[in-house]
């Protein structure tokens, strides 16, 4: 399946931006399950430099400076992806237990399993606490299919948790997500990543975009998708899974991923230091994902 | 040594009896200490005997003499190490015991090999982990002790320099062990501090034992130094002339005279992150004449401050941008980012494995032996000895402190265990090594003290080069554990004895010197260095022109001649005006004008009153501060002098003022006009002079024009006119011409033209002027000469010629209790005059707005 994905982003700011250096993680990377076939991005005002280059976690990083003073910032990210076609529907009770997962972990040191440890440890904004374990640990048994586990976990996490946009911002800890129950897509993958970091298995944060399927009878309406969040754990048999507790569901055809990292930090789509601007910048997003064909 | 002995000294620090003074100087083991004077037979070792016999014969007399040489060389070059207290007031000198620590030839080269080598190791370690991480792969390092350290920056993945190292400077401290080997305690390898300080430690040793440094055949320094220089000029990616620069965090730092004695010493400006900027994907640094190109960095700055856009968010001390354009190569910075994972103790626990698996052999240099708590054995050894261990952070910046089990209380231990749990991969546990003592001149005497050596070694082309010295730190008592800069541990000169003469110059070597340096650029100055000498000269003027005035009104209101209430009032209101501490004596109560000591005495010593003498005094410092490295060493003792000054002056004033408080002022003036006439007689006339006078001028002028409206627009009486006029003319120094000249005529027309309209008086408003147009044509032109008056230019024309237009008479005629004429003129002159600053000021120094973060987040612990 071809999708095309437009993401805008826009800075309103009070006062004029004399000059930035910004970093966006705005183009899609390929994956096992994806392959990004083109992609373009315009940014205005016009910036004085570009660099598109592959970070650490192998995301794209998109550089740029802008040295002319503005007070508005726009940028424009249109790509095209390829998405492996079924969806990944797997059964379940096959996979390698929990126990064994641990076990191979701990011993193995082929190249994916020494990477993957580094996926284990605490993240600026993930720290494993026992009140995750806690939380975590009814849905772990160490005779049964991790994958069985995981899917657990999404459907509680799924359940338990209320999607409440106007609880937390980017500064939210997930101590606080975690006793009120209530966060967004960001908040949901942070707290399953720390509830399997807790668990003994190595968990990384998804960015992506999702896409929305109009209700039946309806037309769908431009911008109306979003960029979203989930999260991808790695068993030494399987390599990385997906799995979307905003959705209660493993990720599928309509999960478009830009980028992999700890948490998201590593790959916020628009950072970076302006000189000038005044105090709080309006930020729009808009997003549209439109499949181009079906196969 | 006797105990008897010891306490005679601590109780009688200055004076000693007779018998004592003759007594010769020396040196005795103390009993159940390891020494390095002493073999194990008992004899001295051969390496100290020369200097122990020395120092014999030089007796405590002399030895204190020269200790007391070294600390005035030391406090004259303005050597300090900073440690900022809580009132933000830096308690600061540089500590040189002068006693070196000598090392023998044989011995330094077994050392040297070890360092050698450990920096090669160092090298390709750090090559791996930001490229393959084979290490990890090969299971020479578990992916935990890289993965969870806070020196690993991921943003740095991939990063190399030009030619052969990744690793430039590389600083190992270590400690010599019973059996006389040196053992490793640590790596600095983000910005190692100390070379700078080894060179001014030697520097003042070899003048203060001019012939016993001769004599002992002390292998030289300086080609480190060059070799230092040549590496980081050779790193430059550019075909063009080379600019480097060094990149200091600021005078906040505890290391800044270091920065400003290596920048100097190297030839490379100093910069703040402020004079770099990122544009057009190159680093540039702002300077008069506009960006300049930079092409390497030697950073002082620890690499996760570098850059707030991927590095830390809320740093201060970095430059936007900057990674970027490290990751393109057009400008290379050493050492290079993300090499502060060096410094992860966790390596030393697998060293032996990394260099067996690197270099095919465990390395000569011995490690402390280190515990890992993210190691499961390790950590069960841990929880079992903790007592007899010193517990670490794996990184520095972690927010963790290092603690010696052995000091903790049962309850503190539990604490420690809990916090090793819960961040077990955080901490490093280290066997605490007894330290080797040398002696120490404490108190007249030669006393043992602990001592760790910190030794350098430098990349060259295709290995590395060692500096045959270092900086060796003493423990402040015997047995002493903690020995650091930041707790106060004085240093040492090393000296590292030749077997056989030097050869004086190697010739490859001075060949490549003579290159670089002919391919050397002028030093360009980056603006804020130049704007930093332009509010020198105006603090310092603005100083000098209160404490005159000052003076000149203690002297009135204190002198025979009684002084009428109406001019009292005149007076300690110009002094409120002068010194801008308003509201003061402006319409201030007949009480407090009647007891004006409280508020004077405010205006003086208050540092917390912006414009009192000693915060403006104190801004002067802190300017100077900023552009030491351009300041003569003559300079800096005169600077020095007036903190002392400063210092004198809060405990003459402890009480109040005093009978004659004018006198209590005499040396601060006597200060300012020495430094004053340093820098009409020894700075060079460079751009930074001429910024320097300008600021000068321009309060001076400012000050003149100032005080004759404070003085002079009010009319009044005879008597009190008189008076005034003597204020005026006392506190500009110029009573002695009036009088002269008053032989013929006398008054108020002939003393406002001596101190308005007379080019001859160098404190006339008319000579400042002049001066401020010579300085004026004389600063570099932003764009190409017209002909046209540029603005600055225009307001000064004006200022000008509106005085030179200006006649006395007609200034002084008035029909009601002011001088309106006299008071609208100084005010035109007053605005013009500012004008004038502000354009000069707009257009040469840079005025940045701080950058901010364009998404709020919050950095995590890693």
């Amino acid at each position: 399946m071809l999708f095309r994905v437009k993401h805008i982003t826009r800075y309103k700011y009070a006062q004029r931006v004399t000059r930035c250096y910004n970093i966006a993680h705005i183009i899609p990377r390929d994956t096992a399950r994806q392959k990004c076939m083109s992609n373009q991005v315009s940014i205005s005002p016009q910036p004085t430099t570009t660099m598109h280059r592959g970070d650490y976690f192998g995301n794209n990083a998109y550089h740029f400076e802008i040295q002319n003073p503005h007070t508005e910032l726009v940028i424009t990210a249109e790509s095209d992806i390829q998405i492996g076609d079924h969806d990944i529907e797997l059964d379940l009770d096959l996979a390698a237990s929990y126990g064994e997962v641990l076990e191979h972990l701990r011993e193995m040191i082929s190249p994916d399993t020494v990477e993957a440890r580094e996926f284990l440890l605490n993240s600026p904004m993930i720290e494993c606490s026992e009140a995750l374990e806690d939380y975590a640990r009814p849905s772990f048994q160490s005779g049964r299919s991790l994958k069985v586990c995981v899917s657990d976990l999404t459907s509680r996490i799924f359940n338990d948790f209320a999607y409440d946009p106007n609880f937390t911002t980017i500064a939210t800890p997930l101590a606080s997500v975690l006793e009120h129950k209530r966060g967004v897509c960001q908040d949901f993958a942070h707290l399953q990543i720390g509830c399997l970091r807790s668990m003994g298995i190595p968990a990384k944060y998804v960015s992506g975009y999702i896409e929305t399927l109009p209700k039946p009878g309806e037309k769908k309406l431009v911008g109306v998708d979003a960029t979203h969040a989930w999260i991808a754990y790695f068993s030494p048999n399987e390599g990385w899974v997906e799995y979307d507790p905003t959705n209660n569901t493993a990720a599928n055809r309509q999960h478009i991923v830009t980028a992999f990292g700890r948490d998201y930090l590593d790959v916020t789509p628009v950072k970076g230091v302006i000189f000038g601007g005044g105090d709080s910048p309006l930020l729009e997003v808009s997003v549209d994902v439109k499949r181009l064909e079906s196969r | 040594m006797s105990k008897a002995k010891y306490s005679q000294v601590q109780l009688q620090p200055g004076g000693q009896s007779q018998s004592q003074l003759l007594q010769p100087l020396e040196y005795e083991s103390m009993e159940g200490l390891l020494d390095d004077v002493r073999a194990e037979d008992g004899s001295i070792k051969p390496q100290w005997s020369y200097l122990l016999s020395t120092l014999r014969d030089i007796g405590p007399e002399v030895m204190r003499e020269r200790e007391q040489k070294a600390r005035r060389i030391l406090r004259d070059d303005g050597a300090t190490y900073n440690i900022y207290g809580n009132d933000g007031s830096p308690s600061s000198s540089w500590e040189l015991d002068p006693v070196p620590n000598v090392i023998g030839s044989e011995d330094w080269a077994n050392i040297e090999a070890g360092l050698l080598e450990r920096s090669e190791l160092f090298n390709l370690v750090l090559r791996d982990l930001y490229g393959p991480r084979t290490l990890l792969r090969h299971g020479a390092l578990p992916p935990e002790a890289l993965f969870s350290h806070g020196g690993f920056l991921r943003a740095c993945q991939g990063i190399t320099l030009p030619g052969e190292h990744e690793l430039i400077l590389h600083a190992v401290d270590m400690v010599r062990l019973k059996d006389g080997s040196m053992c490793v305690l640590s790596d600095r390898t983000q910005s190692p501090s100390g070379a700078g300080y080894v060179l001014e430690n030697r520097t003042v040793m070899s003048r203060v034992f001019p012939s016993l440094f001769r004599d002992s055949h002390v292998h030289r320094l300086a080609s480190f130094y060059q070799r230092l220089r040549l590496k980081l000029v050779s790193l430059s990616p550019s075909a063009d002339v080379p600019l480097v620069v060094l990149l200091t965090p600021g005078v906040q730092s505890e290391n800044y005279f270091e920065h400003a004695y290596l920048a100097n010493h190297l030839g490379f400006p100093l910069v703040q992150s402020g004079d770099l900027m990122v544009r057009n994907g190159y680093l540039w640094m702002k300077s008069l004449d506009g960006l300049k190109r930079v092409d390497v960095v030697m950073r002082r700055v620890d690499d996760i401050f570098c850059d707030p856009v991927e590095l830390r968010s809320d740093s201060q001390l970095g430059v936007p941008g900057l990674l970027e354009v490290v990751r393109t190569g057009r400008v290379v910075l050493a050492n290079p980012l993300g090499s502060g994972v060096l410094e992860n103790p966790i390596l030393l626990k697998y060293l032996p494995k990394i260099s067996e698996l690197l270099l095919g052999r465990e390395p000569r240099l011995s490690s402390a032996k280190t515990y890992w708590c993210g190691d499961d054995e390790d950590l069960q050894f841990v929880k079992a000895n903790i007592r007899q261990l010193i517990i670490k952070p794996a990184h520095r910046g972690s927010g963790i402190s290092s603690v010696w089990g052995g000091s903790l209380s049962d309850e503190e231990i539990n604490l420690l265990l809990t916090a090793i749990h819960t961040k077990r991969y955080h901490y490093v546990a280290q066997e605490r090594l007894e330290k080797s003592h040398i002696p120490s001149f404490v108190a007249g005497a030669l006393e043992p003290r602990p001592t760790i050596l910190r030794t350098f070694s430098v990349a060259t082309d295709n290995s590395y080069m060692a500096l045959p010295g270092g900086l060796t730190r003493i423990g402040t008592a015997p047995h002493g554990r903690v020995i650091s800069m930041q707790s106060g541990s004085p240093s040492k000169d090393t000296w590292v004895t030749a077997s056989e003469p030097e050869r004086i110059v190697d010739a490859d070597l001075a060949l490549e010197i003579a290159q670089a340096a002919q391919a050397s650029p002028l030093l360009s100055l980056p603006s804020r260095v130049v704007e930093n000498l332009y509010w020198m000269g105006r603090y310092a003027e603005r100083a000098e022109g209160s404490l005159r005035l000052l003076r000149t009104v203690f002297v009135l209101l204190n002198g025979e001649e009684r002084v009428s209430p109406n001019a009292r009032r005149i007076l300690l209101q110009a002094v409120t005006q002068i010194t801008a501490t308003a509201p003061g004596f402006i319409n201030a109560s007949e009480e407090l004008l009647a007891n004006p000591d409280v508020e004077l005495l405010r205006i003086i010593i208050d540092s917390g009153t912006a414009g009192s003498i000693k915060s403006t005094l104190n801004s002067m410092i802190s300017s100077a501060d900023e552009s030491k490295e351009l300041l003569s060493t003559d300079t800096m003792r005169v600077i020095n002098d007036l903190r002392d000054a400063l210092e004198g002056l809060d405990i003459e004033l402890a009480a109040g003022l005093t009978s004659a408080p004018e006198e209590s002022l005499d040396p601060l003036v006597t200060a300012l006009v020495a430094l004053s006439g340093l820098m009409q007689e020894s700075m060079i006339r460079g751009i930074g002079w001429r910024f320097m006078e300008l600021g000068k001028r321009i309060e001076r002028a400012l000050q003149t024009i100032n005080t004759i409206r404070s003085l002079m627009t009010t009319v009044t009486g005879e008597g009190d006119q008189s008076t005034l006029l003597t204020a005026l003319l006392v506190s500009m120094e110029v009573l002695i011409t009036y009088r002269r000249r008053g032989r013929v005529r006398r008054g108020i027309e002939l003393g406002l033209e001596l101190v308005l309209l007379d080019s001859s008086n160098p404190r006339s408003l008319i000579f400042q002027l002049e001066r401020l147009q010579q300085h004026l044509d004389q600063l570099p032109k932003s764009v190409p000469d017209t002909g046209e008056l540029e603005e600055e230019g225009r307001a000064l024309l004006e200022a000008m010629t509106s005085l030179q237009l200006s006649r006395v008479p007609q200034l002084l005629e008035t029909q009601s209790e002011t001088r309106e004429e006299l008071d609208n003129r100084l005010h035109q002159l007053d605005k013009l005059l500012k004008d004038f600053n502000r354009f000069v000021s707009d257009k040469h120094f840079d005025h940045r707005s701080d950058p901010q973060q364009l998404v709020t987040t919050f950095w995590g612990e890693q």
